[in-house]
């Protein structure tokens, strides 16, 4: 029987909530992607967003504001083997969790990221998240926003993210293939996932969305995906994905922005120095023997350590 | 001077040296068969600042440090000054002339207020504050002084092109070990085991031996005659690389860390040591290669975040750190406490608050350790005294952290991890690993926090199980609830994981107690003064004065029980910390009502000697309620 991806809870999202969109677009992505379910990690931080993985009956993570993503690498450094997934609101990944942010570009270790970008800090009642530009006024605000919004596009490639994308909420057909296509991606990916806030945010509602989206695979001449391990093709991809990604407004694109899987994982540069490391994880390694005994030895292993004569 | 009881100091420049000065001579006295036991002293600086190496050789197991020393070897013109009552009638100075006209003042690297305080010494003394006048003082009270100089006796030896400043350590060590008698050929073991693969490094230095040496021998001033004892194999290891050890013995495979002093060296020694090849059985010549992933984090937060996480996937999981990043980990601390995960996390203490004394020693952060994170959790905190220690609690940390499904502190100290440790092989078939207690059906449904007994559920690991965990109360599958019930019952089962914790952990491990099991007077103290304390137990004892000492090992769940016990019939009891609020006699307020009713406290910083608790524990003794150690440089 077809494994459930949907775990029995209630999902207590407000009604007309972004996130739903979003949930059913990774439970479909997940069965398609049909690895074991044992073998999904949902990882995710502290926000509306964050309760994600309590909703898809596979292994969930839920842990603290701003922190998916140093929970996540460690799962996945532990155990290679496991196909990891973090769900973070835009507050969660790019204020509190915005150092990690940036390091896990750097460290492109293979796991998706999904940066629900809703403007606001829904769980705390709609104060202005790092998307939301200057001057806005949503109606949680008591007045406009006195802080410059950061684009999560061009920051994720400016420190290194080799899957860069952006899905809608509402279109959850196009999210779930983007989603799919990022978990497939070696490499960490992040999708930029448009997410309607109807309780806080009344900016960018879905009609607001609705007329605007339009699709980058539907441009028959993009095409984001670094072809040759060439600085001058990379420097290319490059320099488009961020000339894509300064686009806001009338027009919003959505889609692939940039993939490179020329660079190697950070898991791949663990195995350089410990050949085995994928098939002797340290989540399975044996560690004693039969009799209960260490497996390890002091004399081998730290024998520089010895006064010798 | 006592042929096999030496204290001897070298103090020159940051970036001078000292470290591998240290080395050879610690090494050197190992390879003629002498135990010995020493600290480095620095500065938050990379170069230039002042630096020593403290070091007490003895035929027996060496357990701390003493003034005054027998020797001083001063490398520059710095310390000469800093060092001039760290001896006393009868020691030596080796000093280089070439900084005999060095004033006070012109010791740029000093810092003012020390400037000052000795300035003050000086005029008080009625001496110039200049090295040659000092050294005139020095013996006019019966030290004895043996100007060197050193960039004569280097460029003489290796010529003009070599630098004299690189050789000045190896000089200074092989000068004293001269004088003390240790045979040329052995520190020239010294050297080679230090210096090992650079072959010209160790053929200049060895040169440098012989020049020593002969100039020893030139002058007549061999003050000793040491008789070289039996070789055998040793380990030489700070506690750093003790603890260290202890994981990978233990089985450490993911270890995660953002530097800080002094808990960086652990994880950098590490990660010299991460790939290696294993028997997987007895008698099996079947070797297997391995490794330890060690990952540098981009903070503390994030270091113990992946600790916390890699830990439920079945590795054995572990994070290192100090005062300033503990109190970054605060919040995840609680969320392992919360999920009831195994993760060990290495507290290296150093002077706080804030950034403090980044490099010198504390224990003060016993009382944070044991109440990190917001909200009740529980948690083992266990504190090691010695390198051996260290080793065989890095195990018991993983052993208790699967056992009891918790976060456990292991607390160590600045004085600890900076210490060179002379030690036996651990044999790993003393390394007992005991791990979690893993669901018995794969059919049923998995219920991470399934009520028991005891309060320990079968561990489940992503990978294998499916399972939730949330940092938000949760049910036995791991979803959220506020519902009342079911948070009482899981704050019950939580806690009560102590309880049986605090069964099954044996007394040792909770506490040991030294010296005369009935006397009336009780120290009680932990961590690194357990030497010192020791050997000054063994000087009273000596006078007729009878002690006990309870050591203590394991702060959660507080052995209460066993600790009073342990005091009973005590008529004073006097604790000894490095810390301003006697952290550990309020501990032990708090867990059995006992009132600690003498105190011998520490500060400044720097570590605790064998002189100074036998002069406290006298003053305790005639009257005094409290006594601040204040000795070290
Ligand atoms: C350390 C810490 N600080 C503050 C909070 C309170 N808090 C909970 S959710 C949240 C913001 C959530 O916003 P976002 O990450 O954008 O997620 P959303 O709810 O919009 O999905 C905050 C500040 C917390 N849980 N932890
Ligand atoms: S507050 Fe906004 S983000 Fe949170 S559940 Fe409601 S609609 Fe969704
Ligand atoms: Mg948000």
């Amino acid at each position: 029987m077809a494994h459930n991806f949907k775990t029995d809870l209630w999902v207590d999202w407000c009604p007309g909530c972004g996130d739903f969109g979003i949930l059913a677009a990774i439970q479909q992505a997940l069965a398609e992607y049909n690895a074991k379910p044992e073998n999904y990690v949902i990882v995710s931080g502290i926000g509306c967003s964050a309760k994600t993985p309590h909703y898809v009956n596979v292994s969930g993570i839920h842990t603290l504001h701003g922190r998916a993503i140093p929970f996540a690498t460690g799962i996945k450094l532990s155990n290679p083997n496991l196909t990891v997934i973090l769900d973070g609101g835009d507050g969660d990944l790019l204020s509190i969790g915005a150092g990690h942010f940036v390091a896990a570009g750097r460290r492109n270790v293979d796991f998706t990221i999904i940066l629900h970008n809703n403007g606001v800090y829904g769980l705390t009642k709609g104060q202005a998240s790092p998307t939301l530009p200057r001057g806005t006024k949503t109606k949680g605000l008591q007045r406009p926003n006195i802080y410059d919004s950061l684009n999560p596009i061009a920051l994720a490639l400016s420190v290194g993210y080799t899957f860069v994308a952006r899905a809608y909420a509402f279109n959850i057909r196009h999210a779930k293939d983007i989603i799919l296509r990022a978990i497939k991606h070696k490499g960490t990916a992040v999708i930029d996932l448009l997410q309607p806030c109807p309780t806080y945010n009344d900016i960018n509602t879905k009609e607001w969305y609705d007329q605007r989206i339009y699709y980058l695979d539907q441009d028959k001449e993009w095409d984001p995906i670094v072809r040759k391990p060439e600085e001058e093709e990379v420097e290319r991809k490059y320099l488009q994905a961020i000339n894509k990604s300064l686009e806001w407004g009338d027009k919003i694109p959505v889609g692939v922005f940039y993939q490179n899987e020329f660079v190697p994982t950070y898991e791949e540069r663990i195995k350089q120095n410990f050949p085995n490391y994928f098939e002797d994880p340290p989540a399975t390694s044996q560690i004693s023997k039969k009799d209960g005994s260490a497996v390890a030895d002091m004399e081998n292993i730290f024998k520089d350590k010895i006064v010798r004569k | 001077m006592s042929k096999t009881d030496i204290d001897l100091i070298i103090g020159g420049p940051q970036g001078g040296g000292i470290d591998s000065a240290a080395q050879v001579v610690i090494r050197s006295f190992t390879i003629a068969g002498f135990e010995s036991y020493g600290l480095r002293e620095y500065h938050s600086n990379i170069k230039g600042r002042h630096s020593y190496f403290h070091v007490r050789i003895k035929e027996e197991p060496v357990r701390s440090l003493r003034y005054p020393i027998d020797m001083l070897v001063c490398l520059d013109g710095e310390t000469p000054f800093v060092h001039m009552d760290d001896v006393t009638e009868g020691s030596i100075i080796v000093y280089d002339s070439d900084f005999e006209n060095t004033k006070l003042e012109q010791v740029v690297t000093m810092e003012p207020e020390t400037q000052k305080h000795l300035r003050e010494k000086f005029q008080s003394l009625k001496v110039e504050p200049v090295v040659k006048n000092l050294m005139e003082y020095q013996k006019s009270r019966g030290v004895k002084v043996v100007p060197v100089s050193f960039r004569k006796l280097i460029t003489d030896t290796l010529g003009q092109n070599k630098p004299p400043a690189r050789y000045s350590n190896t000089l200074g060590a092989s000068i004293s070990m001269a004088m003390l008698g240790l045979p040329a050929d052995i520190t020239k073991s010294g050297i080679a085991s230090v210096f090992g693969r650079k072959k010209e490094v160790v053929e200049d230095n060895e040169k440098i031996v012989d020049a020593a040496y002969k100039y020893v021998d030139s002058l007549g001033i061999k003050v000793n005659k040491l008789n070289v004892r039996e070789y055998r194999e040793r380990f030489m290891v700070t506690g750093n690389e003790a603890v260290g050890i202890g994981k990978v013995l233990g089985g450490l495979k993911f270890q995660t860390y953002y530097p800080i002093t002094p808990a960086a060296d652990e994880s950098f020694f590490l990660e010299g040591h991460d790939y290696f090849e294993e028997a997987i059985e007895n008698q099996n010549e079947q070797l297997r290669k391995t490794g330890v992933v060690i990952v540098q984090a981009e903070d503390e937060i994030s270091a113990i975040a992946m600790a916390i996480s890699g830990a439920m996937t079945g590795a054995r999981t572990a994070t290192a750190t100090s005062g300033p990043g503990f109190s970054l980990m605060a919040e995840a601390l609680g969320y392992a406490g919360i999920n009831e995960i195994p993760v060990v996390l290495t507290l290296y203490q150093r002077g706080g608050p804030s950034t403090g004394l980044p490099t010198r020693n504390s224990q003060a952060d016993l009382l944070f350790a044991l109440n990190a994170g917001h909200g009740d959790f529980p948690r083992i905190v266990i504190s090691s005294g010695d390198a051996e220690e260290a080793i065989f609690d890095a195990v018991k940390a993983f052993n208790y952290a699967e056992r009891y499904q918790m976060p456990v502190i292991h607390i160590m100290d600045k004085v600890l991890a900076n210490s060179f440790y002379v030690i036996d092989k651990v044999d790993s078939s003393k390394i007992k690993i005991q791990r979690w207690i893993l669901p018995t059906s794969d059919t049923d449904e998995y219920l991470r926090f399934k009520f028991t007994e005891t309060g320990i559920s079968p561990m489940g690991f992503f990978g294998k199980q499916i399972f939730w965990l949330t940092g938000d109360e949760h049910n036995e599958l791991g979803h959220i609830t506020e519902d009342p019930e079911t948070r009482d019952a899981m704050m019950e089962k939580r806690m009560k994981k102590l309880e049986i914790a605090s069964k099954e952990i044996p007394l040792e491990d909770k506490l040991l107690v030294f010296g005369d099991k009935g006397a009336e007077i009780a120290i009680v103290s932990w961590g690194s003064n357990k030497g010192p304390i020791l050997d000054a137990m063994e000087k009273l004892k000596a006078e007729g004065i009878k002690t006990r000492f309870v050591y203590l090992r394991l702060f959660s769940p507080f052995p209460s029980k066993e600790v009073a016990e342990a005091l009973k019939g005590a008529k004073i009891i006097i604790d000894i910390e490095n810390n301003y609020s006697a952290q550990a006699a309020l501990v032990i307020k708090e867990y059995t009502g006992i009132n600690v009713n003498k105190f011998i406290l520490k500060y400044n910083g720097r570590h605790v000697t064998e002189d100074e608790v036998y002069k406290s524990i006298k003053e305790v003794l005639n009257g005094k309620d409290k006594v601040v150690m204040t000795s070290g440089a």
